[in-house]
C-alpha cells in the first residue's frame, strides 16, 4: 500500500474500507474468508500463547449451522494470557489504524486480522462476535458479544456478563459465525494446521470439521522458542509515515534525545555526527520537523537516515524456533530417514532485522516427487498460497539436486521459515516473499549447507548399502560353498569327512572369514550390529531348494 | 573284478585323489582364516602360447586368482567348489556323468532374503554354459581332463581298421564290423590296445568319405586304420589319434576339404585348439602330417603335376568367400603355419581364391581317391609336416 493510499484509508470509514478492501484482508470469497478467518483466530492464539511462554493448547471447532444458507460457526479456543474485559471491545470492536511504533516479531498484521472477521461475519450474516475470556490472574470469566458501529468504526456491545471462575483456565474463546465454504475451503485449512503443527510442535491442537473428522495433533515437545522482545525502530527501517507517528508521539525535548532514545542502533556520537551530515541542531525540538511544508523536512530525515552509517539493527527482538524445534516438527510430521535444520545468523536488510532457518527431510515416509515439497513459514505463519512467486520457491528452483547426490523424483521436503520484525512480502496478500538480496542470500546458504549434509549422509548410506550388499553377496554363497568343501573333504575310500570338516565347522569359519575382511561404515546411531550377526542372519534365512 | 574294470577303477582313484587335493587348499585356507582363493591359469588367447620344441599349443603361465572375498568373483567361486564337488562325488561313487547331468546335479535354487526384506531366487547356475566353464577351469586347476575324470559326453569319432582294443570288459574287433564302425568312446584312455596290424592312421574331415573309404576297403588293402572326428573332431576321437601315435608309433596322415576350415582341423589335431589349448598337451598329434586335399593337388606346382586336369577343375572348384579369406588370413598369423609349405599353400589360394571339396575328388571317381590319390601321395611324401 503507497503512502498516499494510507493517507486516504485514514479518511475512510469501516464500512467503506471493508467493502473496498476485502481482498486485501483475504476475504474475498467464502472459500478464502473461512480459512482466514481460522488463520486469524489460531495465529491471535498463538501469539497469546507462545509469544508469552505459555505451551499453547488451541481447539479449533468448525460448525455447520445453516447449510443452505452456507453458514459456519468457527470457535477458536486457546490457554493464552487473555483479554482484559476493559480491552476487549477494542480489540475485537475497533479497527485499529495506528499501531504503536514499537516493532516486534509478531505473527498478526496490521492489528486488523481478528476485526476483518468480525466485519466479514457481521456483513454476510449480521451476527455478533462471541468472546470469552480470562487472564492469568483473574476469578472471573468475561463475556461479551459485540459488533462494530461500521460508520463509526466503534464496538458496539449486544451482551455481556462475568462468571466467577472455578476453574484452572485462561485464555479466550472467540466464536463467529459467517459464510463460507467448507467444502472448497477444507483442504487448504487442514494443510494449515498441519503446517502449523510442523513449525510449532510444542503446541496441542485440535480440528473439528463440519464433517465431524477430528484432527489432533498432540504436543510433541516442551521446548518453545523464546518469546520476542520488543525492538525499537532502526533508523535505516523508518518510513516517512512511521517517522511522523513517532515524532508526535516522543517526550524527548531534543531531536539528539530523540533519535538516542527512540531508536536502536544509535548512540550519543553517532546521532551528533548524524545531525551535523544534515546540518540539524541537536538541540531543535523534535516536532519542529513537522512543520515544514508538505512534511519536507521529515522526507529528507527519513533518506539522510538511510544512507547514514548506524549499527546494524539488534536481532534480539526476533524469535527463530530454532534448529532443534524444526526437527522435531519434521520428524513428527513426516518420519524421514533424515532430518537437519539450520538457523542461520542474523542479518539486515533496509534496516529490518532477520534470520533465515531452514529444516531439511529426506526418505522415510515421505512421498517422492519431481520437486521437493517446499514449506514456507514466516513468522511462524505457514505460507500456501503463491508458493512460485516466493524468494524460497526460487532459491529452491537453482538447486542442482544431482550435485549433492539427490535423484529426482526424491522424498526431499524442504522447510524455510523468515523470523523479521518486517517480512518483505510480495504483496498485500502476505502469501509470498519478496526475493531481497540479502534474504535470498541467507536462504540460499541454509538450504545448501543442509543440501550438503544431506550428500554426506546419502553417501554414507550408499556406502553402508554397498558394504551390506557385499555381506549378503558374501553370505548367500556360504552353505553352498560349506556344502561343496564337505563333499571335496570325504576321504574317497571311507567316505568320511576330514576333521575338522563338518559342514557346521566350515560355515562357522567361512562367517568368521567373511566377518573378519568387511567393516561396516560407523554410525552414529547404531549399538553392537556386528557384521558376523548380519551374515549369520541371512544365513540362517538360505534355503536351497 | 576283471581286468577292464581296474582300469576303470585306477583312473577313479586317481581323478579323485587329484581332485580332493587341488580343493583342500581351499578348505585349509578357510579353516585357517585365509581368505580362500582358487589359482587358475588363463584361458585366454594372450596366455595360448605355441611350443615349437612340443610342436603344440600350450597355456602360458598365466594365472588369475578367484578370490571368494571379491564380490565379483564370488559366485564363479562357488559355482567352481559346486562343480568340483559333484564330479568327486561321481568319481567316488563309480558313476560317469555327462557334462549335461553335471549341469542337472548342480542346478540348485539359492532363496535368500534381499537386503529390503523380499525372498529372492538365483540358481547356482541357469545356463549350461556356466556349468561347463566352472568344468574348464577344473580342468586347467587340476590338470586333469573331462575324460580323466570320466566325464562323458556324445560320441562323434568313428575308427576300423585292422586292431582289436578292450573297452570295458569286452575286446572289439575293430576290422569285423561290417559296414559300420566303431563310435570313439568319450573315455579314449580306458581303451587298451591289444594287437595291431597296421601301418599308419589315415585320418579323414569328413564322415561320408570315411564311410566310402571303409566300403571300398581302403584300411584292408594298405594296412592302416582309418579315423574320423566327422568335421571338428571332439576331444576323445584327438585323444585316441594321439594314442595310436603316441603309443603304437603309428603315422598319421589327415585329410581334409582344400579350405582354411579344413587345414584348421588339421591344425586341431597337430597342434592343438586355440581356445582349449590346455588340452593339447594331452590331445594333440605334434607329428601329424596334411595330406591334402592341397592347393598344389589341384594346380600343380614346380615338377609336380596337377591331380586335376584343366575341365575338371573348372567342374570341381568352388569360389572361396569372403569369410573363407578372412580365415586363411588368420592361419596365415599362426606360427605353425609359417613354414615355406604352408605359406605357399596360403599365398596360393588368396591367389586362386578358389576351394575344393574331398567329394570332388570321390566324384573324379572313388577309386582315384582310395586307390592313386591317397597310396600315392602317402609312398611319395607328398604331405606337408
Amino acid at each position: 500500500m503507497s503512502k498516499s493510499e494510507l493517507e486516504r484509508f485514514r479518511e475512510m470509514s469501516v464500512a467503506e474500507f471493508f467493502a473496498k478492501y476485502r481482498e486485501v484482508a483475504g476475504f474475498s470469497n467464502p472459500v478464502r474468508a473461512l480459512y482466514q478467518t481460522v488463520r486469524e483466530l489460531v495465529e491471535n492464539s498463538l501469539d497469546a500463547t507462545d509469544g508469552h511462554g505459555i505451551a499453547p493448547e488451541v481447539r479449533i471447532y468448525i460448525e455447520r449451522i445453516d447449510s443452505d444458507r452456507g453458514w459456519c460457526r468457527v470457535t477458536v479456543e486457546d490457554n493464552g494470557i487473555g483479554v482484559p474485559p476493559t480491552v476487549m471491545p477494542e480489540a475485537f470492536g475497533k479497527v485499529l489504524f495506528s499501531s504503536k511504533y514499537v516493532l516486534r516479531q509478531t505473527r498478526g498484521m496490521y492489528g486488523l486480522g481478528v476485526k476483518a472477521a468480525v466485519l466479514y461475519g457481521q456483513v454476510t450474516t449480521g451476527n455478533p462476535v462471541e468472546v470469552q475470556s480470562t487472564t492469568r490472574g483473574s476469578s472471573y470469566i468475561y463475556a461479551k458479544k459485540l459488533y462494530i458501529d461500521m460508520k463509526r468504526n466503534e464496538p458496539v456491545i449486544l451482551e455481556e456478563a462475568q462468571f466467577k471462575k472455578n476453574v484452572s483456565w485462561h485464555g479466550t474463546r472467540v466464536s463467529l459465525i459467517i459464510e463460507c465454504d467448507w467444502q472448497r475451503a477444507k483442504s487448504r485449512i487442514l494443510e494449515y494446521i498441519r503446517r502449523t503443527a510442523i513449525i510449532a510442535p510444542y503446541a496441542d491442537i485440535l480440528i473439528q470439521t463440519p464433517d465431524g473428522e477430528v484432527l489432533y495433533f498432540p504436543r510433541t515437545t516442551k521446548k518453545m522458542p523464546k518469546p520476542p522482545k520488543t525492538a525499537k525502530p532502526h533508523p535505516h527501517g523508518v518510513d516517512v509515515e512511521t517517522l511522523k507517528t513517532m515524532l508526535k508521539a516522543t517526550k524527548a525535548k531534543t531531536l539528539l534525545e530523540f533519535l538516542e532514545v527512540e531508536f536502536q542502533s544509535v548512540g550519543r556520537q553517532s546521532a551528533l555526527e548524524f545531525l551535523k551530515s544534515i546540518g540539524l541542531r541537536p538541540t531543535m525540538k523534535p516536532k519542529q520537523l513537522l512543520r515544514g511544508e508538505n512534511g519536507a523536512l521529515v522526507v529528507a530525515m527519513v533518506e539522510a537516515m538511510r544512507s547514514f552509517k548506524f549499527r546494524a539493527p539488534r536481532s534480539d527482538c526476533l524469535s527463530p524456533l530454532g534448529e532443534e524445534l524444526i526437527k522435531v516438527g519434521l520428524k513428527r510430521m513426516f518420519n524421514p530417514e533424515w532430518v537437519d535444520a539450520v538457523t542461520r545468523p542474523p542479518r539486515a536488510y533496509q534496516g529490518h532485522p532477520f534470520i533465515v532457518e531452514v529444516g531439511m527431510a529426506y526418505g522415510g515416509s515421505i512421498q517422492p516427487s519431481e520437486e521437493p515439497l517446499l514449506l514456507r513459514y514466516a513468522n511462524k505463519i505457514p505460507l500456501l498460497y503463491e508458493e512460485r512467486e516466493d524468494v524460497s520457491y526460487k532459491v529452491l528452483s537453482d538447486v542442482n539436486w544431482k550435485q549433492y547426490d539427490v535423484e529426482m523424483p526424491a522424498p526431499l521436503v524442504v522447510l524455510v521459515h523468515v523470523v523479521s520484525t518486517k517480512v518483505p512480502y510480495k504483496g498485500v496478500g502476505k502469501e509470498s516473499i519478496s526475493d531481497v538480496p540479502e534474504l535470498e542470500a541467507e536462504i540460499r546458504n541454509g538450504v545448501l549447507e543442509l543440501a550438503r549434509r544431506l550428500k554426506r549422509f546419502i553417501s554414507a548410506k550408499e556406502r553402508e548399502a554397498e558394504v551390506m550388499r557385499k555381506i549378503l553377496v558374501l553370505s548367500k554363497y556360504i552353505p553352498e560353498i560349506a556344502r561343496s568343501l564337505k563333499v571335496l573333504s570325504k576321504d574317497p575310500g571311507s567316505w568320511k569327512p576330514l576333521e575338522p570338516g563338518e559342514e557346521r565347522d566350515i560355515v562357522d569359519a567361512l562367517v568368521s572369514l567373511v566377518a573378519r575382511n568387511i567393516e561396516l561404515p560407523r554410525r552414529g546411531d547404531d549399538s553392537g550390529r556386528s557384521v558376523e550377526d548380519l551374515i549369520r542372519s541371512i544365513i540362517s534365512e538360505v534355503r536351497v531348494s | 573284478m576283471n581286468v577292464a574294470d581296474m582300469v576303470d577303477v585306477e583312473a577313479r582313484r586317481k581323478a579323485a585323489s587329484i581332485l580332493r587335493n587341488t580343493m583342500m587348499r581351499v578348505l585349509e585356507d578357510v579353516l585357517r582364516g585365509r581368505p580362500p582363493k582358487l589359482v587358475i591359469p588363463k584361458r585366454t588367447l594372450s596366455n595360448t602360447i605355441f611350443d615349437p620344441e612340443k610342436g603344440i599349443l600350450v597355456l602360458g603361465d598365466e594365472v588369475f586368482e578367484r578370490n571368494m572375498l571379491d564380490m565379483g568373483e564370488t559366485r564363479r567361486f562357488m559355482q567352481t567348489l559346486l562343480m568340483a564337488s559333484i564330479i568327486y562325488q561321481a568319481l567316488v561313487e563309480n558313476e560317469y556323468p555327462t557334462i549335461r547331468d553335471l549341469y542337472y546335479r548342480g542346478k540348485h535354487t539359492i532363496i535368500y532374503r534381499d537386503l529390503s526384506g523380499g525372498l529372492r531366487e538365483e540358481n547356482t547356475w541357469d545356463e549350461q554354459a556356466e556349468s561347463d566353464s566352472a568344468i574348464r577351469d577344473i580342468e586347467v586347476m587340476s590338470g586333469l581332463l573331462r575324460e580323466q575324470m570320466l566325464i562323458l559326453s556324445k560320441e562323434k569319432g568313428k575308427v576300423v581298421g585292422n586292431m582289436r582294443i578292450r573297452s570295458g570288459p569286452d575286446v572289439i574287433d575293430l576290422s569285423k564290423l561290417g559296414h559300420g564302425a566303431y563310435a570313439i568312446e568319450s573315455t579314449p584312455d580306458l581303451i587298451e590296445f591289444l594287437d595291431v596290424d597296421a601301418e599308419f592312421v589315415l585320418v579323414v574331415e569328413k564322415d561320408a568319405v570315411f564311410q566310402q573309404l571303409h566300403r571300398i576297403g581302403f584300411w584292408r588293402q594298405y594296412k592302416s586304420i582309418l579315423v574320423t572326428g566327422a568335421g571338428q573332431p571332439d576331444r576323445a576321437t584327438r585323444r585316441f589319434v594321439r594314442r595310436l601315435n603316441e603309443e603304437l608309433g603309428l603315422p598319421v596322415y589327415v585329410l581334409t576339404d582344400s579350405d582354411p576350415y579344413g587345414w584348421n582341423i588339421y591344425s586341431v589335431f597337430k597342434v592343438g585348439s586355440i581356445t582349449l589349448s590346455y588340452e593339447s598337451e594331452r590331445l594333440a598329434t605334434p607329428k601329424a602330417k596334411f595330406l591334402g586335399v592341397s592347393m598344389t593337388d589341384i594346380f600343380g606346382d614346380v615338377g609336380k603335376k596337377p591331380y586335376l586336369t584343366e575341365a575338371e577343375r573348372k567342374n570341381f572348384i568352388i569360389k572361396a568367400k569372403e569369410r573363407d579369406i578372412k580365415r586363411a588370413k588368420e592361419l596365415m598369423n599362426y606360427t605353425w603355419f609359417q613354414t615355406p609349405r604352408w605359406r605357399k599353400e596360403l599365398n596360393m589360394f588368396l591367389e586362386k581364391k578358389v576351394k575344393l571339396e574331398i567329394e570332388a575328388l570321390a566324384g573324379k571317381g572313388l577309386k582315384f581317391l582310395a586307390f592313386q590319390y591317397i597310396p600315392e601321395k602317402i609312398q611319395t611324401g607328398d604331405w606337408i609336416d
